[in-house]
């Protein structure tokens, strides 16, 4: 029942997207606006056969229908009703159909938000574009990773339940989502490119269409990124939060290009320039979103993630290169049409800053995509197996955020066209002496590390320099408007949301680099092995073995160590790190136990079962300032939602492009 | 707001595309030393024990052999299986959580000397599937 609902869902998706598509064609090609008009329709049946799908694949998990292959390998009558629902997504075929489902979204979202527009072929074309993504996705699931496959023989009284890690954790539920949301909402603005291409209408329009989506998704990914790297943390037991596993990269290499478009477009907004490189930049963006579900799912990559291998590489892969092929071709096609209508005048000027920005992250893509994909190419070349190591990584991509770091302390201050060193030094002197003081008093008082001290240095004169932006152009508004300092900042921010919006982000950045460059300078390990009641000191705390103890439910039997932690002579709590086993594994998933401070974590993890009666070994480890990777995060988070306010700008200095975002400074700082 | 002289434009050209042509040889440079001296090899015990004369890096998968595991001062001696040859490591270091006999485990090191393998990294690797198969060296007679 639950199945052949699922699969005639899967039939009208198909049905409704090719449909959809043929009509959207034909209106255009006949100059029909009735036929487009149905087409658009066609956009919300998709959306609905991918409810009725996962609707299906709901009630088939929460009713425990072991008829159906996915439910009997991902859920048992023992899993909770979170990780039962979180079910959709603990494996391939149910993450395709999430992604379906949110592509469905984000189609309806396009055929609603323009519907006054259908006739415009620019519209028509994205549709068709976007609708032939979902036809990919509807295809490959009715014929290459069906989540509605039944069970071959008897239907199992139980099943097997989710991977343990997969059930470990509440944040199971909001990170696979996040990173979706973000990962399938790149398909927005790739249709729009690729229409821009096949209509020939380079005009800036299709980005003023298509920034608002991109930037959602965008932060969707940037906060799916962080909470991956917080299940990491909380979860995996190893104490860090970043390996350079593929497929942390595969969901980094996105984003990576999605940032430098969101700051690119600026330019060709503002100076048409730049209009190859962002067609490119959103392509490629589209490209690595399936490039991170082929390395992702199609395990062909060997690591924690890649729970699932199936024979689904070569549709994924034969689409990648399609798509890829489709893209390249039409930009070389059109490349005679893609001039520049401005051109760079200075180097410190605004554009040239988003040039460096963009080559920088550009080159943050490459180096990532290099280490990433080179085993792949060393196993089907020479067939030896290799790994590019962690320092790879650090070594090649630190220097480039240090570099990006600092243009992030400088390009805000900078105008467009250039400007003159008197204004610079007016703006960026002040946090550019502060960060240097910085520098030399993390040199003195810190550490001797010289990468950890730049990294702090250029954290606080991009700080102080944010700060300074945002209390210039407030205590401008309180001036004219004669208003108090809280309305004034509320103005300021409305009247120019994705300037101060992209500012807030950059504050988030600015905590998050902070907290990198901690994490590699400050900290301790060590293994202690304690009897019950015996103590030990590890980075001034002081830790006591109370006992362990056993809880047993349904879902999994838990082994605690109980540890009482004081310091200074003061009670911090009851820790209790821990191993759980799973019915469904036979390999124990430790759970560590985290003392969550201000400016340091105490990280405890049992790191084996008691087998010897009542001494345990524990790995104890403080980590520097990790809370502000999560804050910064949330802060980004936060940025991104201010850049997405409607403006309320008046939209008259716009034409002047001397002045940078509507920002009233530059006359003022000339005269005064 | 002017636009520089048609002249000086093709000339500002060919510095720019001189210069992205020489910074992308230098990354590319840069790139090939970084990626050559982090390449670790990947190997199972059976392959590792015939490549005996590599002196460089790599890692060795395998499974810890029941019993075989040893304290010592510097961290900890074991033997890893792939279920056909077996392999003495010395490891420097701490253990990773749920490191135990039979735990899957990737060793990062190099030959040292004898015959043993000096480890100074373990990773346990987990499984894709929800049954790693579990190499019980004791019922060979090893």
């Amino acid at each position: 029942m639950k199945a052949q609902l699922g699969v005639l869902a899967l039939a009208i998706g198909i049905g409704g997207a090719a449909v959809g598509m043929w009509l959207l064609g034909l209106g255009l090609l006949r100059k029909d606006e009735s036929l487009l008009r149905s087409g658009r329709r066609c956009v919300y049946l998709v959306l609905g056969a991918a409810l009725l799908a996962v609707g299906a694949m709901e009630w088939a998990l929460v009713s425990h229908d072991f008829s159906l292959r996915y439910v009997a390998e991902n859920n048992a009558r023992s899993t909770p009703l979170l990780f039962t629902v979180t079910g959709l997504w603990a494996a391939l075929e149910g993450s395709i159909l999430m992604w379906a489902l949110i592509l469905g979204g984000y189609l309806a979202f396009m055929a609603y938000r323009f519907r006054e527009r259908v006739a415009d072929p620019m519209v028509a074309w994205a549709l068709i574009v976007a609708l032939s993504v979902a036809l990919f996705f509807f295809i490959f699931m009715a014929f290459a990773a069906n989540p509605f496959e039944l069970v071959s023989g008897v239907i199992p009284a139980d099943g097997r339940g989710p991977n343990p890690l997969l059930q470990n954790h509440p944040l199971m539920a909001f990170h696979p989502p996040m990173l979706y949301l973000g990962y399938v909402g790149m398909t927005v603005p790739f249709s729009f490119a690729m229409a821009a291409l096949i209509t020939g209408r380079f005009s800036e329009g299709w980005l003023e269409d298509t920034r608002r989506a991109t930037l959602t998704a965008w932060g969707f990914l940037t906060v799916g990124i962080i909470l991956g790297a917080w299940w990491s943390y909380e979860v995996l037991g190893w104490g860090g939060y970043w390996a350079w596993d593929p497929v942390e990269n595969a969901s980094l290499l996105p984003w990576l290009t999605a940032t430098a478009f969101i700051h690119s477009v600026l330019v060709q907004e503002r100076r048409g320039m730049l209009r190859v490189w962002n067609l490119s930049l959103v392509i490629a963006t589209f490209c690595l979103t399936i490039l991170g579900t082929f390395l992702t799912r199609s395990g062909i990559i060997n690591s924690v993630h890649s729970f699932t291998q199936s024979g689904i590489g070569p549709w994924l892969l034969g689409y990648l290169v399609i798509v890829a092929i489709v893209g390249i071709g039409l930009i070389a096609w059109r490349a005679d049409e893609l001039h520049s209508t401005g051109q760079i005048d200075s180097a410190v000027s605004g554009e040239a800053a988003f040039l460096a920005n963009n080559l920088l992250f550009a080159g943050l893509a490459f180096v990532v995509l290099l280490g990433t994909v080179f085993p792949l190419v060393a196993e089907a070349v020479r067939g030896s197996r290799l790994t590019v190591g962690e320092p790879y990584f650090d070594r090649m991509t630190s220097p480039l955020g240090l570099a990006l770091l600092f243009l992030m302390a400088v390009a805000p201050a900078l105008p467009w066209q250039g400007t003159t060193g008197d204004v610079l030094g007016r703006r960026l002197l002040i946090p550019a002496y502060s960060g240097v003081a910085v520098m030399i008093a993390t040199l003195i008082f810190l550490t001797r590390d010289l990468l950890t001290a730049l990294a702090f240095g250029l954290a606080v004169f991009a700080l102080l320099g944010i700060v300074r932006e945002v209390s210039h152009a407030v205590s401008q508004r309180r001036r004219v408007d004669e208003v108090g300092r809280t309305r004034a900042l509320v103005r300021t921010v409305r009247g120019n949301p994705r300037r101060y919006g992209g500012l807030v982000v950059h504050v988030g950045v600015v905590l998050i680099a902070l907290a990198l460059a901690s994490a590699g300078a400050f900290g301790t390990k060590q293994e202690v092995r304690l009897k019950e009641g015996e103590s030990v000191e590890v980075g001034g705390y002081q830790l006591k073995f109370i006992g362990t103890r056993t809880t047993t439910t349904a879902q999994k039997i838990t082994v605690s160590a109980d540890l009482d932690i004081h310091r200074d002579g003061r009670s911090l709590g009851t820790y209790a790190p821990s191993i759980s086993t799973f019915p469904n594994s036979n390999m124990g998933i430790g759970t560590p136990s985290v003392r969550t401070g201000l400016l340091e974590d105490l990280y405890l993890t049992l790191i084996s079962s008691p087998t010897e009666r009542g001494r345990v070994t524990i790995s104890v480890s403080v980590h520097a300032m990790t809370l502000w990777l999560w804050i910064g995060g949330l802060v980004m988070a936060l940025g991104t939602a201010i850049a997405l306010l409607p403006s309320l700008r008046r939209r008259t200095n716009r034409s002047d492009p001397s002045v940078y975002e509507g920002d009233a400074e530059p006359i003022v700082e000339v005269t005064g | 707001m002017t636009s520089p002289t048609p002249r000086a434009q093709p000339r500002a050209r060919y510095i720019v595309a001189a210069l992205v042509c020489i910074g992308a040889v230098i990354a590319v440079v840069i790139l090939a030393f970084a990626l050559s001296g982090n390449v670790v090899y990947f190997r199972t015990v059976s392959e590792a024990t015939q490549a005996r004369d590599d002196d460089g890096r790599f890692r060795i998968a395998g499974a810890v052999v029941p019993g075989s595991v040893k304290t010592t001062d510097e961290g900890v001696a074991f033997e890893v299986t792939d279920g056909q040859e077996t392999l003495s490591v010395i490891h420097k270091g701490d253990t990773p959580q749920l490191f135990e006999d039979g735990a899957p485990v990737v060793c990062e090191g190099k030959w040292g000397r004898g015959d043993a393998f000096a480890s100074d990294r373990i990773m346990i690797k987990h499984g894709e599937d929800y049954t790693p198969p579990k190499v019980n060296a004791g019922e060979r007679g090893a």
